[in-house]
């Protein structure tokens, strides 16, 4: 809808009513609203000496809330509108794409790719925020044994919580802001293929946060984010907000997928081949394809996990003919490829990173693509080493210890690329760099020790305990959110035109580098030592290790909020950068900052790949 | 860059490449016998044995990939504000260097496969004659052992040295994780489902048994020592237990 070229120059339609009233206030009092309807509904017609009572009154109030929140947001209006034959005139698009709408844009229904990019910032931000205070408390907990800084029963909430909100933060970290930013630019596009879909996608994501945060409030719930049968029949309501949180989720994460594919398929300009993307949009499409691939299984896992509590289908309890086993299965059909949804674009942004900042093309372009892809495939063949130890299947130990371990030759072609393209740079040492090298260093780690967690002789002894978890925090802290970090410090300027604060950005980079290090190390030296994951309390000879992992951990919040205030004062005191302080070549740079509502005024047209860093082009 | 800092630089990481390999070694060789629980089982000893192997072959690999980011931190850096010119050197493709990357990788993981592989076998295998058969039963939040042929139960674990042992695991509430740290095997305990484990412990002493499967509010506490002890002060054990338990 947005694609036609000429310019509106209309000025925005006065009045709307109601419909252009509504903003996040306006969809939290829906989502409340229609909660507690949900709730009365439930509570007035049911019985409650049922067993499942409490189960289905939450799930009503649950999907009251999340109805209630698009209503309020307005992601009904336009569907409603299509639906009766009044759909949306050129002066409505322009008005939902927040023309002139300042900075009260950020808190609507707003369609422009940019403005739901930088909501996606504050997302990420927000929930990174939420599970790091979670992660500060367990370690609080933790500093030493038999600490009761929390009780048993409040810790074990905190250590699924935790997870929950964590995971969720990285699926959206790198692919939420910049694949809604930057994607579309650099394709040459006037916005995403369906604006309406990529609010919708944010705005979803936001009702489900809310949901999940509820966890917290109402009982929590303390069986491991992974949330396991039969043990999750244990739970209280906080399960059902949880279930319904991911079904919600993945609603999300399946729109704005389905979207990054669309727009990098259909809307690229005049000469941009897919040989000359720029290697972000490739990782881009390619996580949101396996997203696509992997997330149905979530909702799906949850969905019958709802069903057994609400209507006691017994899909995985034992005694009614179901079994846990298809649960952790279906679990982790969707959990190991979505390490690589979270990992993909990390990766892929530093590719771009250590172009730009060596002042290099991507070294070897294709096999880029090709360790990326393959990643991707292989990561759905490798599901069960997540159940090596549960009994289920052990003929099939073997192979999936090969499918597993055939994963170090595309994550090993990372490597080649980022140090092909490195070699004999001239690289400029700047945060996005310095992000860069620590992800090298951690990345090699990550790696390493998953090779260890693939075997299965080595996995009877570590599984289950504290070296799984520093493994996947190596991934998670060491590389995701380091590749996430870059990322930020990178596309910042264009996004505010301001650089992110350099001294603040290094104080952070080096507290939140050595914390990893320290934190996670010790880590892997409890696991070896044989301490068991999600302990509330530990004996004393885990004691050292789980000090230096306390203390590490501080280091990383500190450098996190160092983080946070250099992005909040850079954002309107930072040293102006202008449109392209990189002298990047790819089409995000060569429109102005911040960039215009549909981004170009004339579509550009492509010759080559953004990579040919000749004397002529830096000049720009 | 000129021509004659080239040669200069590469053996600069080279050194650093052969210093950090020596260092990732070292650690190999003695990190991991040191850091974990003593080896009480030749699981255990094939355990350790393969975390050796494996970070004897990483530490190269890791040292080369430090060692080329160490060298491009000390010599192909570009500080200030002004923009670095392009490198001289445009390269996008190098099919000697990628061809050869992917060998390496794959004949690397091809060596790991096999070796693990064999472990495996080697894990999997290895049951004597005449096994003890060990029924364990896990439940918020005890273990449970019970001797079959015998009315013993019992909350600790006592197992006699140099004879194979069955385990027999199952839950009853909800899954638990079933490992004996020293002895390096584990699997779930499952309801409504018995998972079979075995192990030959070949070192007297004693050990623990934790649950690795997160098991509700106690699941740090669900822990039980567990003795290895001679056959015939077992055979003692078992018949002093029965006589107890019948009284």
């Amino acid at each position: 809808m947005t694609t036609t070229l000429e310019h509106a120059t209309q000025a925005p339609a006065k009045g709307g009513g109601l419909a252009r009233r509504q903003n996040f206030i306006t969809a939290m009092i829906g989502g409340v609203v229609f909660a507690w309807l949900g709730w009365f509904l439930a509570h007035h017609f049911l019985d409650s000496s049922s067993r499942s009572y409490s189960d289905l009154v939450t799930t009503s109030l649950t999907i009251g809330w999340i109805f209630g929140f698009w209503l309020g947001i307005g992601a009904l209006n336009g569907p409603g509108r299509w639906l009766i034959g009044a759909d949306h005139t050129r002066a409505d698009d322009l008005y939902y794409a927040g023309e002139n709408q300042g900075r009260a844009r950020y808190w609507k229904y707003c369609t422009d790719h940019k403005v739901v990019g930088v909501q996606y910032i504050v997302m990420t931000a927000v929930l990174l925020g939420a599970g790091g205070i979670l992660a500060m408390a367990i370690r609080t907990e933790l500093i030493v044994p038999g600490n009761h800084f929390v009780n048993q029963q409040i810790y074990n909430g905190f250590v699924a919580v935790h997870g929950m909100l964590m995971i969720l933060a990285l699926i959206v970290a790198v692919a939420g802001p910049w694949a809604n930013f930057v994607v579309p630019i650099m394709c040459g596009a006037r916005d995403m293929a369906f604006p309406r879909l990529n609010a919708l996608s944010l705005w979803t994501l936001v009702g489900a946060a809310g949901l999940l945060l509820s966890v917290l409030a109402v009982g929590s719930l303390t069986m491991g984010w992974v949330v396991l049968a039969p043990i999750s029949d244990q739970a209280g309501i906080g399960m059902d907000f949880f279930a319904m949180s991911i079904v919600v989720f993945t609603v999300s994460t399946t729109v704005a997928g389905v979207n990054t594919i669309c727009t990098v398929m259909t809307m690229r300009t005049k000469g941009m081949t897919l040989a000359r993307l720029p290697i972000f949009v490739w990782g881009s499409m390619i996580a949101a394809a396996l997203g696509l691939y992997a997330f149905p299984y979530f909702s799906l896992v949850e969905a019958q996990t709802l069903m057994d509590r609400n209507f006691s289908t017994s899909f995985f309890v034992a005694g009614g003919g179901g079994t846990g086993w298809l649960q952790a299965n279906l679990f982790w059909l969707m959990g190991h490829p979505e390490v690589y949804v979270i990992l993909i674009p990390a990766v892929a942004a530093l590719f771009e990173i250590a172009s730009v900042m060596s002042r290099k093309p991507v070294f070897s372009y294709r096999t880029a693509i090709a360790g990326m892809t393959g990643l991707a495939a292989l990561s759905i063949l490798v599901w069960a080493h997540h159940m090596f130890t549960t009994g289920w299947a052990p003929t099939l130990g073997g192979p999936f210890m090969l499918t597993t371990e055939l994963i170090s030759i595309p994550t090993g072609l990372f490597f080649l690329v980022i140090i092909g393209t490195l070699w004999r740079g001239n690289i400029w040492m700047k945060q996005p760099t310095l992000w860069l090298f620590g992800f090298i260093f951690n990345f090699i780690i990550a790696g390493i020790t998953g090779i260890y967690l693939s075997d299965i002789p080595i996995d009877n002894q570590l599984h289950g305990t504290m070296f799984v978890t520093a493994h996947f925090h190596y991934v998670f802290v060491g590389s995701v959110l380091f590749g996430a970090i870059a990322a930020l410090a990178f596309w910042y300027p264009k996004v505010t035109g301001r650089f992110l604060d350099e001294t603040m950005g290094r104080i952070s980079f080096w507290l939140v580098f050595l914390g990893v290090q320290v934190t996670f190390l010790s880590m892997f030296i409890s696991g070896l030592k044989g301490m068991p994951r999600r302990y509330s309390s530990y004996s004393l000879i885990f004691e050292h290790a789980n000090v230096l992992t306390t203390l590490g951990a501080y280091m990383i919040m500190a450098g996190m909020l160092v983080l946070l205030g250099a992005v909040v004062r850079s954002w309107s005191h930072g040293e102006p950068a202008g449109p392209n302080p990189w002298h990047a070549n790819s089409l995000e740079w060569l429109v102005p900052t911040p960039p215009p509502l549909e981004n170009f005024d004339v579509l550009p047209v492509i010759t080559e790949d953004p990579y040919n860093y000749r004397e002529e082009l830096v000049q720009a | 860059m000129a021509t004659t800092n080239k040669k200069e630089s590469l053996r600069g990481m080279f050194f650093m490449w052969a210093l950090l390999t020596a260092i990732g070694l070292v650690i190999s060789v003695y990190a991991p016998s040191r850091l974990m629980p003593r080896s009480m089982s030749d699981n255990m000893h094939l355990t350790i044995l393969t975390i050796i192997v494996f970070s004897v072959a990483a530490a190269p690999v890791a040292a080369g990939v430090y060692a080329v980011a160490l060298h491009a931190l000390r010599h192909w850096i570009h500080r200030g504000d002004d923009v670095p010119a392009p490198a001289s050197e445009q390269t996008r493709e190098h099919a000697t260097l990628t061809v050869s990357w992917v060998l390496a990788s794959t004949l690397l993981t091809v060596f790991l496969l096999i070796w693990g592989l064999g472990a495996l076998a080697v894990d999997n295998g290895g049951n004597g004659a005449n096994p003890l058969v060990v029924n364990v039963t896990g439940q918020q939040w005890l273990w449970t052992f019970s001797y079959p042929g015998s009315n013993v139960q019992s909350p600790t674990l006592v197992l006699p040295e140099g004879r194979t042992v069955d385990f027999h695991i199952t839950a009853l509430d909800v899954t638990h994780g079933f490992w004996i740290a020293n002895m390096g095997v584990q699997v779930d305990a499952n309801v409504g489902t018995t998972t079979e484990l075995h192990t030959t412990p070949n070192q007297l002493g004693q050990f623990d048994v934790r649950c690795t499967q997160f098991c509700g509010l106690n699941h740090a506490f669900m822990v039980t020592t567990g003795t290895v002890v001679t056959p015939a002060q077992f055979s003692t054990w078992l018949a002093t237990q029965a006589k107890a338990q019948k009284a």
